[in-house]
Parts: C-alpha cells; sequence; structure tokens
C-alpha cells in the first residue's frame, strides 16, 4: 500500500514537471510569435515609404545618367567631347517622337523636362525655331515630386545668316510619383 | 524537494537570460533596419555643376563664336580682351556671378546656406566669388583646368548647407 502511494506521489510530480515545461515551451514560443508579427507589422506599414524612397533613388540615379545617354548626349558634336550635356537638336527630335518611348514608361518616369538656369528667358517653352531664346523643354508633363541635375544645354542656331553654337547652364528635372 | 526547487528556479532564471537577450536583439534589429539613408545625394549635383558651368557659353566672343567660361578663365589669367574690346575678367566674373545667383539661391528657408568659388592660377588669384555663410555641412569638388602657355590653373568649389 505504502509502495503504491510513493509510486502515485512520483507519477504526479512527473506530471507537474510536464506541465511546467509545456507552459514554459508555450510562453517562448508565444512571445517570438508576439515579435516576429510586431517586426512584420513595421515591417509592412514602412512599405509604402520604402517604395517611395526607391523611386526617388532611381530618379536620383537616372537624373544624374540621363545626359551620357545616347537620345540625349552632346558628344563630339560641338567641338570637343563634352560630358553632362544635352543637345537641344535631339532633344526636339526626341519630344516629337516621345508617344514611341511610351511617354515616360522607357525611363520609368513621371515628367521630364530641360529648364534653363542662366540666362534666363521668363519661363518661355523652347522650340527648334525660337531657340537659344528660350527656357524650357518639357519633354513629358508631369506633377510628380522632382529630382534635378545640372547639364549643358547645347544647341546650334542661325542668326543673320551666320551659324552659332551655344551652350547654356541647364537643369534636367526628372519627376517621379510620390512624395 | 528543495533540490527541486532550486533547479525549478535556474529554469526560470535561464528562460529570463533568453527573453532579455531575445529582447535586446529585436531592438537591435529594429534599430539598424530603421536607420536612416545617410549618404549625401548632393555630390553628384555640385560635381555636374562645375562641369556644365564651365562649359557655358559667355558673352565674350572671338573669331569662331562665343567663348565658354573655361576658356574666358584662361583669358582672364592672361589679361586678355574679347572682340568687342571688353575685359574678359569683367565678363566673367559678371557670368559667374549671375549663373551662381541663379543655380545655388540664397535666401531665407532655402536649404543652401553658402558657396565659395575659387578660380587660381600659377600666376595668382583669377576670380573669387562667395556667398551667404560657411556652415560645418559642405559639398564640394575641385578641378584642375588645362594648363595654356604655361600657366596652370584651378577651381575650387563648395556649396554649404
Amino acid at each position: 500500500m505504502q509502495a503504491m502511494v510513493v509510486i502515485k506521489m512520483k507519477t504526479k510530480r512527473g506530471q507537474l514537471k510536464i506541465q511546467q515545461m509545456t507552459i514554459m515551451l508555450l510562453a517562448v514560443t508565444l512571445f517570438f510569435v508576439l515579435a516576429g508579427m510586431l517586426v512584420l507589422v513595421t515591417q509592412v506599414s514602412s512599405l509604402k515609404a520604402k517604395s517611395t524612397i526607391i523611386q526617388s533613388d532611381n530618379a536620383k540615379l537616372l537624373v544624374s545618367k540621363i545626359s551620357d545617354s545616347p537620345e540625349f548626349s552632346c558628344g563630339s558634336s560641338f567641338g570637343t567631347d563634352m560630358g553632362s550635356c544635352v543637345d537641344a537638336d535631339k532633344v526636339f527630335n526626341l519630344k516629337n517622337l516621345i508617344s514611341e518611348y511610351g511617354n515616360g514608361n522607357f525611363w520609368g518616369v513621371e515628367g521630364l523636362q530641360i529648364r534653363k538656369i542662366y540666362p534666363d528667358n521668363n519661363q518661355t517653352e523652347c522650340t527648334s525655331s525660337n531657340f537659344p531664346n528660350c527656357d524650357v523643354i518639357t519633354l513629358i508633363p508631369g506633377n510628380g515630386t522632382g529630382v534635378s541635375n545640372f547639364v549643358s544645354l547645347c544647341g546650334e542656331y542661325n542668326l543673320n545668316g551666320q551659324i552659332f553654337s551655344r551652350c547654356d547652364l541647364a537643369k534636367v528635372i526628372v519627376s517621379y510619383t510620390g512624395s | 524537494m528543495i533540490k527541486n526547487k532550486r533547479a525549478q528556479e535556474e529554469m526560470v532564471g535561464f528562460a529570463l537570460i533568453i527573453i532579455i537577450v531575445s529582447v535586446i536583439l529585436l531592438v537591435f534589429l529594429g534599430f539598424f533596419l530603421t536607420r536612416p539613408n545617410t549618404q549625401n545625394v548632393q555630390s553628384y549635383e555640385v560635381e555636374n555643376f562645375v562641369q556644365s558651368m564651365l562649359q557655358s557659353s559667355t558673352q565674350c566672343q572671338d573669331f569662331y563664336g562665343y567663348i565658354s567660361v573655361q576658356d574666358l578663365i584662361s583669358m582672364c589669367s592672361s589679361e586678355a580682351l574679347c572682340s568687342d574690346d571688353e575685359d574678359s575678367c569683367a565678363v566673367l566674373s559678371s557670368t559667374l556671378t549671375g549663373i551662381l545667383n541663379n543655380s545655388w539661391a540664397i535666401e531665407q528657408g532655402s536649404k543652401y546656406k553658402g558657396y565659395v568659388l575659387n578660380i587660381t592660377s600659377s600666376n595668382g588669384e583669377v576670380s573669387v566669388i562667395t556667398a551667404g555663410n560657411i556652415t560645418s555641412n559642405s559639398e564640394g569638388t575641385s578641378q584642375e583646368l588645362p594648363s595654356k602657355e604655361g600657366v596652370s590653373m584651378g577651381l575650387l568649389f563648395n556649396v554649404y548647407y
């Protein structure tokens, strides 16, 4: 009888230990699940901000390189090989063919504009006939957030039957959606 | 019984240590993931500005047409005149002032607080243009200009924000 009581007590103590361990394991698992959920919620909530940052970074990368792309670069058209230089004639042709570039889908941007900084001419829109007495070439009209970079806007024009070439300081402005 | 209790206390202590270490790790992880991007994005802007500025045409002309800022710097350094007998240094100064004023607006609420443009040659100072205040945050670039007639020239430009 006494032996039976001892065995029963030992079994009860063993069950208690198993219960304690189970509760402990459950608590630790619950803690990690909650912590994981917290991290997940934080990450998901910042997705929109991250998307804007990625778009902004892409726009900055594009704006820093676009003047050297074949659609814009001067190459050696104006005497020497020029970097950070945009050929106005190429830009006017590109403006006429912009629908073939998916109106911005080619570069993945909302808007694309070249704005002369100095000398300024009252924000007049440029055409091949009024260049260089103008300020803005709007390739893709857009209202997003703008990122800009300096370039030389170079072009040739006819003055009293003489052909002159001229470079002016300008900014390439790339806009993207987001704030 | 006492031995069992001590073992349980040790287990609880161990679990507590694991939890505390996990919390610290999570805090560090969270801090690392949400750390703002401190990379300065203006460096390309300043470098491109200097390059584009040097390529810009001025009002000074020679037989071939409008002279660029870069050529006007060497003309000013050798005290040469434009085709209409205008002083090359005066044209250079007015062109650079206009370009800088229009490019880096130093005004109330502007992110730019000041700038310094220093053009020197082996003969001495060619042009120094400053505006606004010098602060501890700056972005700048220096460029060596092609030497002409044995005169070496350099340009240093700093923007303060």
